[in-house]
């Protein structure tokens, strides 16, 4: 309770809700829930229409606080009752299982809430940490010389979550590499994670065929969209595009002495060629190679293949192009 | 209202399956354990002493032994069928997450793994998958973890973003994961100051018995000195370079993108740059433009071209 106001604060109206829901015997209409549920009732009862108002509100708030804290609100409509939507909550379907973690699993999960904190799923986190919290037994907690953190805030992500359990499509706007910005229907299936970067994978309505999304490439809000339960997912999501690809061959780089540190690390020295030594790099895609070759600014120097040799003088003479005119001294 | 109300559900809804589990506990056992005050487990136990179900009745309400109370001891004596609720599928995916970016990484305590595999199983499906492994190797994060335990110096060698390979004596501090990379957070005694170091650039790592005198710092975060503002238009097939740097702003205008940020490594952004040269449009200020073209004309120079 609220000590100034005399009101029911929203966490205990509720817990009183929540409680009323799984408590009773077959369902609450919402006039059952506004007239005998505890918080309520203070200044709303009576027939006028801002009271109504004010309950409603307050009504569809808690639906959304209590489905954001993974309780499944179900409604039940009953003819005998004139058809009126009735609620409940199935407590076998909303009860927490305990997870059996050990102290030091224990504390890595509060490392998992360190990673979000100030991004938008900070919140999530922290309340899963609370859930998990509830049935372990307090002991002394290892003190871990570990950290992490996410710099981006990854907003999408949590929208995403919530449509793949319920198997909702979801729409958004995309930055794509290839096309301009575009809106995106999607199934989504799969949220991949490849070094810490999130990729969403699923069906796309418009191109009807499994796509691949950059989360951090979504622009503005994710929003679900469609029926819950309008489709299924694949036994085998296809994940093509992101696994490692094979090594596709060796290239070869000449690296002035004391340079190219990067690239020594990664492949093998073979020789020498003049003041140059001459290392071998197996790559998976040439592109690579040419960055690193490139960003070595005249350290390094392509020797083979030859795609490889033209890739680099064609990119630095375009960097030459673009930033023309300027004195280099 | 002084906090959200949901975390404080879940905090509320935790203590009474606490209580449930584990019977009689101390306020400053649940304050430890759930990370608030004592007085905030008072307020909470008041809290629920007044919440139940429809009745208003004594006997429909939450229920603590009063004189146990008193004695700064919670006992709980009647739940109501109150109990913890399931994860929500944005809380597994932000736990999930976060510790698949942890062992994806590299640079998390064995416990990670164990801890992932025990959420995914609770949540009973599979929203997330983790591909790829870590450059960093187990055997250098293990020297590590060892050193911090002793507080002891280590002699790294190591190669910076651009490319300077050089030797240095750290006082190593905490082994952290910052959007699924691995990283060192150190006293550098060569720079005379704090430095978060990118563990898969350690060639070596050699634990000495030399004791560590600087404390870890208090501020969370890259010490890295920002010089200027950078605006950089592109093609958009090119943004890939970009937009993970921390802190960058994209601006997608359909065939072009727009980039600003803040440079902290002059040299390093030019040479990302050249790795998207033919979708340069633009690049400002002149110091990195001038920066680019330097280093443009060093490749060519070094190619005969």
């Amino acid at each position: 309770m609220d000590a100034a106001t005399g009101r029911a604060v929203p966490e205990e109206r509720l817990l009183n809700l929540f409680i009323a829901l799984t408590s009773t015997r077959a369902r609450m209409t919402k006039q059952q829930i506004r007239s005998t549920v505890y918080g309520y009732d203070a200044g709303m009862q009576g027939g006028d229409a801002k009271a109504d108002a004010a309950f409603e509100r307050m009504f569809e708030r808690d639906k959304e606080d209590l489905r954001r804290l993974g309780v499944p609100l179900q409604t039940v409509v009953d003819p005998a009752d004139g058809g009126d939507i009735g609620y409940r909550i199935d407590a076998s379907l909303a009860t927490m299982e305990p997870i059996d973690v050990t102290p030091a699993e224990f504390a890595v999960l509060s490392l998992a809430v360190d990673y979000w904190r100030g991004a938008a799923l900070g919140a999530d986190a922290h309340q899963a940490f609370l859930k998990v919290a509830s049935h372990v037994q307090h002991a002394a907690t290892p003190e871990l010389p570990f950290g992490a953190r996410a710099t981006g805030a990854r907003a999408a992500l949590g929208n995403i979550a919530e449509a793949l359990h319920e198997r909702r499509a979801i729409a958004f706007d995309y930055a794509s590499s290839q096309s301009p910005p575009s809106s995106r229907v999607i199934d989504p299936w799969r949220i991949v994670m490849v070094g810490g970067t999130e990729y969403l994978v699923g069906r796309d309505h418009g191109a009807n065929a499994p796509r691949t999304f950059r989360v951090s490439r979504i622009l503005g809000a994710v929003r679900a969209v469609g029926e819950v339960g309008a489709f299924e997912i694949p036994a085998e999501v296809p994940l093509g595009g992101l696994t490692p690809g094979e090594i596709q061959g060796t290239a070869t780089v000449a690296l002035r002495p004391e340079a190219g540190h990067a690239l020594r690390l990664a492949g093998t020295v073979v020789g020498t060629d003049g003041e140059w030594d001459l290392v071998e790099v197996p790559y998976r895609h040439l592109d690579g190679v040419r960055s690193d070759v490139l960003a070595l600014a005249g350290a390094a120097r392509a020797v083979a293949p030859p795609a490889l040799v033209e890739a680099v003088t064609r990119f630095a003479g375009a960097a030459a192009d673009a930033t023309r005119g300027e004195v280099v001294g | 209202m002084t906090e959200r109300s949901r975390p404080r559900v879940a905090r509320l809804l935790g203590i009474v399956a606490y209580l449930e589990d584990n019977g009689a506990t101390p306020f400053s056992e649940l304050a430890d354990h759930f990370g608030v005050s004592v007085e905030q487990v008072a307020k909470d136990i008041e809290q629920l002493w007044i919440v139940g179900r429809p009745g208003g009745f004594a006997d429909d309400l939450i229920d603590f032994d009063y004189d146990a109370f008193d004695a700064g001891i919670a006992v709980i004596t009647n739940t109501q069928g109150a109990r913890q609720v399931r994860l929500a599928p944005r809380e597994g995916v932000a736990l999930v997450a976060a510790l698949s970016a942890m062992v994806g990484a590299g640079a998390a305590p064995k416990a990670a793994q164990t801890a992932l595999e025990k959420v995914v199983a609770a949540l009973g499906e599979q929203t997330v998958t983790v591909l790829g492994t870590s450059d960093a190797r187990a055997e250098i994060v293990r020297d590590l973890t060892d050193a911090i335990g002793r507080h002891v110096v280590v002699e790294l060698d190591y190669v910076d973003a651009g490319d300077h390979r050089t030797s240095r004596a750290v006082e190593p501090h905490r082994i952290v994961t910052i959007d699924g990379g691995p990283y060192l957070e150190c006293w550098c005694r060569r720079a005379n100051d704090y430095r978060t170091l990118r563990i898969d650039r350690i060639v070596t790592a050699q634990v000495t018995d030399e004791p560590a005198t600087t404390p870890a710092s208090g501020s969370d975060g890259f010490t890295l000195v920002r010089e200027y503002d950078a605006t950089i238009c592109l093609r958009r097939g090119g943004r890939w370079a970009l937009e993970d740097i921390p802190g960058v702003v994209i601006e997608d205008d359909g065939e072009l993108v727009t980039a600003t940020m803040g440079v902290t490594n002059e040299a390093w952004l030019a040479g990302r740059l050249l790795s998207i040269a033919p979708g340069l449009i633009s690049v400002e200020p002149l110091a990195l433009r001038t920066e680019v073209a330097r280093q443009a004309l060093a490749v060519l120079a070094t190619h005969g071209a």
